[in-house]
């Protein structure tokens, strides 16, 4: 019922400015036609955004303006009661328009300031013309009216040069004063916004264009006189100014899509793999900034989607953060722009949206960081392991060993300086115990190198599988890149090679065997293959299983091919970066 | 002879210290670190220098590091390494930058009197001591196009000892052969393996172990 009341008074006055501008202005027709369109165009397009956007008042503002600017041209009527009424509530439009810009896109009007201008232009409008009716004698040319008398219901005094002046400075301080105002709060605005508020801002850029040209035309129609450009200004501003409307509105409107927007947000969902999810919600949003944050279980922080640990900012004016909550537990935090925090009902239903797949995200980010955890102790054990290693290789060969060669070396230089004056007997005892004591250091020294070679940290893998090699009782031939590579990735390889050849010797009744090793495409490629009688396998207990736990932990493979009868063969990947 | 000895640990140092001067060998000072080392060579310059490979601080390589130091700065110094590993790839890298008056055994062939004093004699000399574990583990291994598998045994023993940096004499005297049984020997290997002959016996141990590594580095060819 009011859009029909309120589209009729259009209509309505439409004709009449028509008819007025026509008859009593005596405008041009297609002039005459532009008045009304515009009229028409505020109306239409601010009832548009009314009903779209209920509760924010630009809607409202733009019919007013639009009714407001039909009634306008009534003021050039010939009728004593039109030219009075119009006259005073003529520039009324002008303080609508302003007020329109101001509220964009809230429909609230910020700070003392910026509601300092919409009062003192509602107040220029109402006060400047009532007092230059007050003081009109209904005889003398009036600016902007055509060179006629107007009857004047309301006059008290006689001053055309008060009214003259009066209505100057009203353009002065509507469109001089009040405008550059406006223009500073939208460059201001723009220029503190961010990147996702400028989106939401540009049409504030269209009404700064329309304000320029329309101050500029009344200027000009005010101060001079017959302006030689007045047809060319016109059609310029008309242009501009009934461009206003339209880019407030389809800015307004732009921001309902993303409402919209929240029903194929759940049908998309839907089909979002997780790894997708933190776009679907940026497009719902329309804030490509968004960050999601995934909250662990009993408050244990948030994280990503790959379950690394996120901070969530904290005083940070560029971003702002919504946490989402599910049955009374948060489940996510959604880090955005802080324009969207004007638009907190829309973030919380995108928020409750997508609670499902939110909820089946963090779950899956949970697992994630647990198996980051898991991985992370596997191989510090597998690293502890290694450093212990190292540790009783060094003891035994700083210790032992070099005591038992200390030990061997006196008994074999007493023996040497009592020389013929030995007792033959204790002659051999001594023979016979260096010998063992050397025995001794040597079997000390393959199993300090099979706890850890030396020979890998010094001369690096090759070097480590040529001795491999030459102590293997089968025949090996060795193919190995030089190239040097991490500690750890040298001691997994060598040590996947020590026991497949161990392996070989004890079970496989090769006749040859080779080993490889190449880099490849960011992995180390351990290869060792035999001739002999295959069926080994990768049973737990057994110390390929023990190599395969040892491989896996630094994310790598180790895989076991020994068919029976067709010989073994061992490959082991892994992972070398670069 | 005077010999300076560089060991860490104290009863191995005084051991070898006492073995040596009942062989009748001088040992003019022994240091247990690499920096008193380099000192005391400076100071005694003694014919060779007996310094263990892993010493203080970190027990990795600072007698290595020291040796090199040694043959820079005092190249009519020899310098017979002992390690308690035998590491080939890191001896031959020491050994072909100067072959001349270098040695590399492993600590336990100390017990070996004899041919121990002898090393160390032929290293003072500016000859070469090569442990035998080096050369086996450049020789161990063997592919059947391999010129090393056309030697005999004997030859092949032959060419061990060669390695390791013994002279003919040496060798005949290990071997009981004749010197210029040893000699006919040598130049059948040398022609099987296509190596030019060598004037001295370090040169030829050179041209042995550098016949032994190439062999060992051909890529795809390793063995």
């Amino acid at each position: 019922m009011r859009w029909i009341v309120l589209i009729a008074a259009g209509v309505v006055l439409g004709v009449f400015a028509f008819d007025i501008q026509v008859d009593d202005l005596h405008s041009p027709t297609e002039r005459a036609a532009a008045q009304v369109v515009l009229g028409w165009t505020y109306v239409a397009v601010g009832l548009l955004a009314w009903i779209r956007r209920r509760g924010n008042p630009i809607g409202p503002l733009l019919v007013a303006a639009g009714l407001a600017w039909l009634a306008r041209q009534l003021r050039y009527a010939d009728t004593a009661a039109l030219f009075t009424v119009f006259f005073l509530l003529g520039d009324v439009c002008y303080a609508l328009v302003g007020h329109a810009v101001l509220a964009y896109p809230t429909g609230k009007v910020r700070g003392r300031f910026e509601r300092g201008i919409v009062i003192a232009g509602y107040t220029t409008a109402l006060l400047f013309p009532l007092a230059a009716l007050l003081l009109y004698d209904g005889r003398s040319q009036l600016i902007q009216m055509q060179p006629i008398p107007h009857e004047n219901l309301v006059g008290i005094a006689d001053s055309a040069r008060a009214v003259e002046l009066l209505q100057k400075t009203e353009v002065i301080v509507l469109f001089g004063v009040l405008a550059t105002l406006l223009l500073v709060v939208i460059v201001r605005r723009l220029a503190g916004a961010t990147a996702r508020e400028r989106r939401m801002l540009a049409p504030l850029l269209v009404a700064a264009v329309a304000i320029v040209l329309r101050a500029v035309f009344e200027c000009v129609f005010t101060f001079v006189d017959r302006p030689f450009a007045y047809d060319y200004l016109f059609w310029w501003q008309f242009a501009a100014v009934i461009a206003l409307p339209l880019a407030l509105v389809a800015g307004l409107l732009r921001a309902r899509l993303a409402r919209v927007a929240i029903g194929d947000l759940v049908i998309e969902l839907e089909h979002t793999p997780t790894s997708g999810l933190r776009d679907s919600l940026a497009r719902a949003l329309d804030d490509p900034s968004l960050e999601l944050a995934l909250a662990l279980p009993g408050r244990r922080g948030f994280v990503d989607d790959s379950g690394r640990p996120v901070r969530l900012p904290e005083n940070d004016p560029r971003r702002a953060v919504t946490t989402v909550e599910h049955d009374g537990e948060v489940i996510a935090a959604l880090v955005h722009d802080p324009s969207l925090l004007e638009e907190r009902q829309l973030v919380q239903a995108v928020g409750a949206a997508a609670h499902l797949a939110l909820e089946n995200a963090r779950l899956q980010a949970e697992l994630r960081a647990q198996l980051a955890l898991v991985e992370e102790s596997r191989a510090r054990i597998v690293a502890a392991g290694d450093e212990e290693r190292q540790r009783i290789e060094r003891d035994l060969h700083d210790g032992a060993q070099q005591r038992l060669v200390a030990m061997a070396i006196e008994l074999r230089s007493a023996q040497r300086r009592l020389g013929g004056n030995l007792d033959p007997e204790v002659e051999r005892l001594l023979t016979t115990t260096v010998d063992d004591l050397q025995t001794a250091v040597q079997e000390l020294r393959e199993l300090a190198s099979g706890i850890h070679p030396t020979i890998l940290a010094e001369g690096g893998l090759a070097a480590a599988l040529d001795s491999l090699a030459a102590r293997s009782p089968v025949p090996v031939t060795v193919t190995a890149t030089r190239d040097r590579f991490a500690p750890e990735v040298e001691t997994d390889a060598y040590f996947v090679a020590c026991e497949a050849l161990a392996n070989v010797a004890k079970h496989a009744r090769a006749t040859h065997a080779t080993v490889t090793a190449r880099r490849d495409n960011g992995v180390l490629l351990i290869e060792i293959e035999d001739d002999g009688a295959g069926g080994a396998r990768l049973d737990a207990g057994s110390g390929l299983r023990g190599l395969a736990d040892r491989v896996e932990a630094r994310g790598g493979h180790l895989r076991l091919d020994s068919p029976a009868g067709q010989g073994t063969r061992v490959v082991g990947e892994i992972p070398c970066a670069s | 002879m005077r010999v300076v000895i560089a060991e860490d640990s104290v009863l191995l140092r005084e051991g070898l210290a006492k073995l040596l001067e009942d062989e009748g060998i001088e040992v003019a000072a022994r240091a247990g670190d690499a920096e008193s080392l380099l000192l005391k060579v400076r100071s005694y310059h003694p014919d060779v220098a007996i310094v263990d490979v892993r010493m203080p601080p970190t027990h990795t390589d600072e007698g290595a590091r020291a040796a090199v130091t040694i043959r820079e700065l005092h190249p009519e110094v020899g310098v017979l390494l002992l390690s308690q590993v035998i590491e080939a790839t890191f001896a031959l890298r020491l050994f072909t930058e100067s072959p001349a008056g270098f040695g590399y055994l492993l600590k336990d062939r100390v017990l070996d009197v004899d041919d121990f004093v002898d090393a160390l004699r032929r290293v003072a000399r500016g000859g070469t001591a090569i442990d035998p574990a080096v050369v086996g583990q450049l020789l161990g291994r063997t592919r059947p196009d391999d010129p090393i598998a056309t030697l005999t045994d004997r030859e092949r023993s032959v060419m061990e000892l060669m390695a390791e940096g013994r002279s003919n004499a040496g060798i005949g005297h290990k071997l009981f052969l004749s010197p210029k049984t040893v000699e006919t020997h040598v130049h059948a290997i040398f022609s099987k393996l296509d190596l030019a002959p060598a004037p001295d016996d370090h040169r030829r141990v050179l041209a042995v172990l550098a016949f032994l590594d190439t062999r060992a580095a051909e890529p795809g060819g390793r063995s």
